[in-house]
């Protein structure tokens, strides 16, 4: 059972595939990353640093903008990345 | 030839993987009558739609497409039309006789509303019709003659992970063998629509799907109803999407990532090969009976936590990707697909096993929700009763 999955070669985020928590060091596609938060089975961390504004790309695609500078092994979710396409709902 | 399977040859170069008598009812009123002859004749599926009557402009007309487009679909190897009044039943039947298969009729008219003579009528009617199919044989046929709708329901993290794109993966293989594939569901477009327009065929395929994802966008809000506000919903927060454009990405993962020949309105039959997004409704039911009507003789159908609902017409192949669910519901999933996510199967590796198995059920092996009869199909309407 690998720790997190890369759904496309060009994500900033892999997902965890276990219950992940802070300090460990994941293996993501080679990449060794050590985590600055728990990260629930299933969602998120960064692969690499985000800048606040940039866009946030799972499935090759961006799934909204970091709204806050995000560091590789952050907790990508509801807290610092938002929907460009539902921008008055949140 | 490796991409081929067996099928059923029909008019017009269209393939069934089934061959079916259809014992169609047209009208609730004679919805009980309809399920009794099914009940009374091995080798028959039942459709009978609750509606019939009342129906006027847009609602009556999608409510006639979904019945003749049912009817005509190519794993409909005869057809038993049970209908109320001679003149609508006349009608419909001769639109689904064109599909160049037998087409028989009972209605009430004929036995002066007696259900029980109309039964028996109807009995003999299909009864002989069962036979007649049963002296057809499969024949092979190219992955081209394959038209494919791709449903998800009961969708968990695991779908968007892995059971989406997996399914993805054996789209784009028969879109690329020259078959046709058909995405549904416009709501879950909404967020990913860029991605589909991107990749439309025509500007004004492009133009079709964002204007089909206003329209529903529209409509919860001309309600007052916030769709965005609701959507990802706390249930899927809690389970890691943080964005509709998220959500909406895992779900359009099921139809690959070939160009958009055309968008279809519900129901609609496609003229040309390849992807299509048919702008339909999110509830799996109505959208899998878009699908059949418009001519798809398989339906893949991915979920999370399980969910048994199938096509009565299309065999329906269930496909999990969660650890559990395969194991839980071992009478449930046609394929599992957990390998991707728990021993780390290469995806593609994955999506060749699925594409053997859908070849597979394509030539007559059965899926579970043929086998324990779980399926149905479900009528969109488009207005009130008069």
């Amino acid at each position: 059972m690998r720790d997190a999955l890369r759904l496309h070669s060009e994500d900033d985020v892999a997902v965890a595939l276990r219950p992940l928590a802070a300090g460990e060091t994941v293996s993501v596609d080679g990449l060794a990353i050590i985590l600055r938060a728990d990260i629930p089975m299933a969602h998120k961390l960064a692969l690499r640093a985000i800048a606040a504004g940039q866009p946030v790309r799972k499935y090759g695609e961006a799934i909204g903008e970091a709204r806050a500078a995000i560091a590789a092994g952050d907790h990508v979710h509801v807290h610092n990345v938002v929907s460009r396409r539902a921008r008055n709902s949140t | 030839m490796a991409d081929s399977f067996l099928g059923f040859r029909r008019a017009g170069g269209n393939v069934g993987v089934r061959n079916h008598v259809l014992v169609l009812g047209i009208n609730g009123l004679a919805g009980a009558a309809t399920r009794r002859i099914g009940q009374a004749v091995r080798g028959t599926v039942t459709v009978a739609t609750p509606y019939g009557r009342g129906q006027v402009g847009p609602d009556a007309a999608m409510h006639t497409r979904q019945l003749i487009g049912l009817g005509r679909n190519p794993n409909v190897g005869a057809a038993l039309i049970v209908g109320v009044d001679r003149k609508a039943l006349d009608a419909i039947a001769g639109e689904v006789a064109k599909a160049g298969m037998p087409v028989e009729t009972v209605a009430l008219d004929d036995v002066h509303e007696d259900a029980l003579a109309l039964t028996t009528i109807g009995l003999k009617k299909a009864a002989q019709l069962v036979r007649h199919v049963s002296a057809q044989r499969r024949e092979a046929f190219p992955v081209s003659a394959l038209r494919v709708g791709v449903e998800c329901g009961h969708s968990d993290a695991t779908s968007g992970l892995a059971a989406n794109p997996l399914v993805g993966k054996v789209s784009d293989r028969i879109v690329d063998g020259g078959g046709t594939v058909i995405i549904g569901e416009t709501l879950e477009w909404l967020g990913a629509e860029h991605l589909l327009a991107g990749r439309a065929a025509t500007p004004a395929v492009a133009k079709a799907v964002t204007d089909a994802v206003a329209r529903r966008e529209a409509y919860p809000a001309s309600l007052g109803i916030d769709l965005l506000g609701n959507n990802p919903g706390e249930e899927n927060i809690r389970g890691g999407l943080s964005t509709i454009e998220e959500k909406s990405l895992g779900a359009v993962a099921k139809g690959g990532s070939r160009a958009v020949a055309g968008v279809l309105e519900h129901a609609q039959v496609p003229t040309l090969k390849g992807l299509h997004a048919m702008d339909g409704p999110g509830y799996s039911p109505e959208s899998i009976t878009g699908f059949v009507a418009a001519g798809a003789q398989l339906v893949f159908f991915t979920t999370g936590p399980g969910n048994s609902y199938c096509s009565a017409i299309a065999p329906t192949i269930k496909v999990s990707a969660h650890p559990q669910t395969p194991g839980r519901l071992p009478e449930q999933i046609d394929f599992d697909g957990s390998a991707i996510l728990g021993s780390g199967e290469d995806a593609d590796t994955t999506a060749a096993r699925l594409y053997v198995h859908t070849l597979a059920v394509a030539s007559g092996t059965a899926t579970w929700g043929e086998i324990l009869g779980e399926g149905d199909e479900v009528f969109v309407r488009l207005g009130p009763s008069l």
